[in-house]
């Protein structure tokens, strides 16, 4: 199913952003896990009253009154959206579009690999790297909420917020990967694999104002990862969830027949 | 028996370029020259072979097996040269050679004994590698599961003359054992020197299939050449690579691959 060698070699290249982007994620989750405070909150709540729009735009809102709140509006608004979001457009253009452009992929299929080996090594590559950032992210959580506040963290929520959460992040990937597997310049699959996910973050941006824009959350996906809901346990965002997961594996087994039937100029 | 086979081949990228209709084969055993100008659609062939892209019409087969459907399983006993070598230039040659050799699971590797014939030292980053270099790491890496069928796209291209004739007594002693060579070119001498039969593929179409030495018969010309004494004979044979015999020495032209073409197309392309 999958070639090891070739994963070797590309789960090594990913190693260097994984460690960049795990050590962002470290400082902003510490930071703001230590930084939940009533004193403190109070503060910042002001600041939200005093800014609703701005600070809802970022995903940001008054009255997180639990640890979890707290973190679901100050961690999973940006942070752990963008960061796992650019590992994603890296990795997915990385992992297909820029060998099929350099000319490299030819050493992949000019041997007795099958295609379909190629591209389901990729995805495995780019699976693992997204599955280890949202893994390491629920560690530290888990860790700094048990070193600053023990027992404050309703621990069974955030693992199912941190399962929507690598959902989307499997979804965001597969967007990028079909769009490395489909075209053979970096520059569309750049330009598609980064520019859809970051309109539709654009999007949810609008939405989280408020007001008429409200209606934008009918055109992102963002809308279907709902931490709030979530903590408020709403039906459907079990539901959401899921539409995530199953969209991410079509769109994977759909990435894997167009590589399979491609030209390739090389 | 036909080890490669390719029968009425179309590729049309539109305005002319492309394969129309292309048929030939190369036997078990054989070296066949593959020879055209830039464009004439020698790489397009060799990628439908390869796999890389599907037959619009048409098929091709190696070993009876279909280039496109069963590519890995034909790989498994191919040796590739690419037209241009790209491989990962983030990867040293070294790196690049123990990659590949564990990618295709290579068993019995050849790489030491390619290593020492093309005098290379592999342990340079390719992003760093010279043209030659980057092909003599093609050949290796080509060569080193010793594969039963060869394609090569202009392989010589980058090499400098001693390492060219080292190429060439290379496939020489492969076609020796017995084994099926595909080699395009733009260079006539580098093919008749090793194929036994030469095509002439012009816009997509095969102008001539030929054997090789029919193909030299017809287009080489001797001259014989009656000079004033020995040692200007002797000099001047050396001078236009003739034979001397006493005053008379013979010399042989050869018409360019341009006129070749002409000699099959008339010249059309003016």
């Amino acid at each position: 199913m999958i070639n090891l060698t070739l994963y070797k070699r590309e789960f090594k290249r990913s190693i260097k952003i994984l460690i960049i982007f795990a050590a962002i994620i470290t400082m902003y989750v510490s930071i703001i896990i230590s930084m939940y405070d009533p004193e403190l909150m109070k503060t910042l709540d002001d600041f939200v009253k005093a800014m609703p729009q701005l600070m809802s735009a970022v995903g940001m809102k008054a009255n997180t009154t639990s640890l979890l709140g707290f973190m679901v509006s100050y961690l999973y608004g940006f942070i752990l959206l963008i960061f796992p979001m650019i590992f994603c457009i890296l990795r997915g253009n990385g992992l297909i579009a820029k060998y099929t452009e350099n000319g490299a992929i030819v050493s992949l299929i000019a041997a007795p690999v099958k295609r379909r080996t190629v591209a389901c090594t990729q995805i495995a590559v780019l699976v693992s790297g997204i599955t280890i950032l949202n893994l390491y992210t629920t560690i530290l959580e888990l860790v700094c909420a048990a070193v600053n506040f023990p027992g404050a963290l309703d621990i069974s929520k955030l693992l199912i917020i941190n399962l929507g959460l690598f959902c989307l992040h499997l979804f965001i990937g597969s967007i990028c990967f079909i769009f490395s597997c489909f075209f053979s310049d970096t520059k569309y699959s750049i330009g598609f694999g980064a520019g859809i996910p970051a309109f539709m973050y654009i999007l949810q941006m609008l939405a989280n104002a408020g007001g008429r824009a409200e209606n934008a959350k009918y055109f992102t996906f963002f809308t279907l990862f709902n931490p709030d809901n979530i903590i408020s346990s709403s039906n459907n965002s079990y539901i959401n969830i899921f539409i995530l997961l199953v969209s991410a594996i079509a769109l994977y087994i759909s990435s894997i027949t167009i590589f399979c039937r491609k030209d390739l100029y090389i | 028996m036909c080890e490669i086979k390719i029968e009425h081949l179309t590729r049309n990228y539109g305005g002319g370029k492309g394969v129309f209709n292309l048929s030939f084969d190369v036997k078990h055993g054989e070296v066949f020259g593959f020879l055209g100008p830039n464009g004439a659609g020698k790489t397009t062939t060799i990628r439908h072979l390869m796999g890389f892209i599907k037959a619009q019409e048409g098929s091709c087969t190696i070993n009876d097996l279909d280039c496109w459907k069963d590519s890995e399983k034909i790989q498994l006993k191919l040796g590739y040269i690419p037209g241009e070598i790209s491989y990962f230039d983030d990867m040293s040659g070294t790196e690049f050679l123990k990659f590949t050799a564990n990618y295709r699971k290579i068993h019995h590797n050849l790489q030491k004994d390619l290593l020492e014939r093309f005098e290379f030292d592999p342990k340079i980053k390719i992003k760093k590698m010279s043209k030659g270099m980057k092909q003599k790491l093609g050949i290796v890496a080509a060569f080193m599961h010793n594969p039963d069928i060869f394609i090569f796209d202009e392989p010589t291209s980058g090499l400098d003359p001693l390492m060219q004739n080292r190429f060439i007594d290379l496939v020489i002693e492969e076609k020796k054992n017995g084994k099926t060579i595909l080699m395009s070119s733009h260079i006539f001498e580098e093919v008749e020197k090793t194929c036994d039969r030469i095509g002439i593929i012009r816009q997509g179409k095969m102008a001539a299939i030929d054997s090789a030495a029919a193909l030299k018969e017809r287009h080489v010309r001797h001259y014989n050449v009656k000079l004033e004494n020995e040692t200007l004979a002797e000099s001047f044979a050396k001078d236009f690579n003739g034979i001397s015999n006493g005053l008379n020495v013979t010399v042989s032209a050869r018409q360019s691959l341009e006129e070749i073409f002409m000699n099959y197309y008339g010249d059309d392309r003016k």
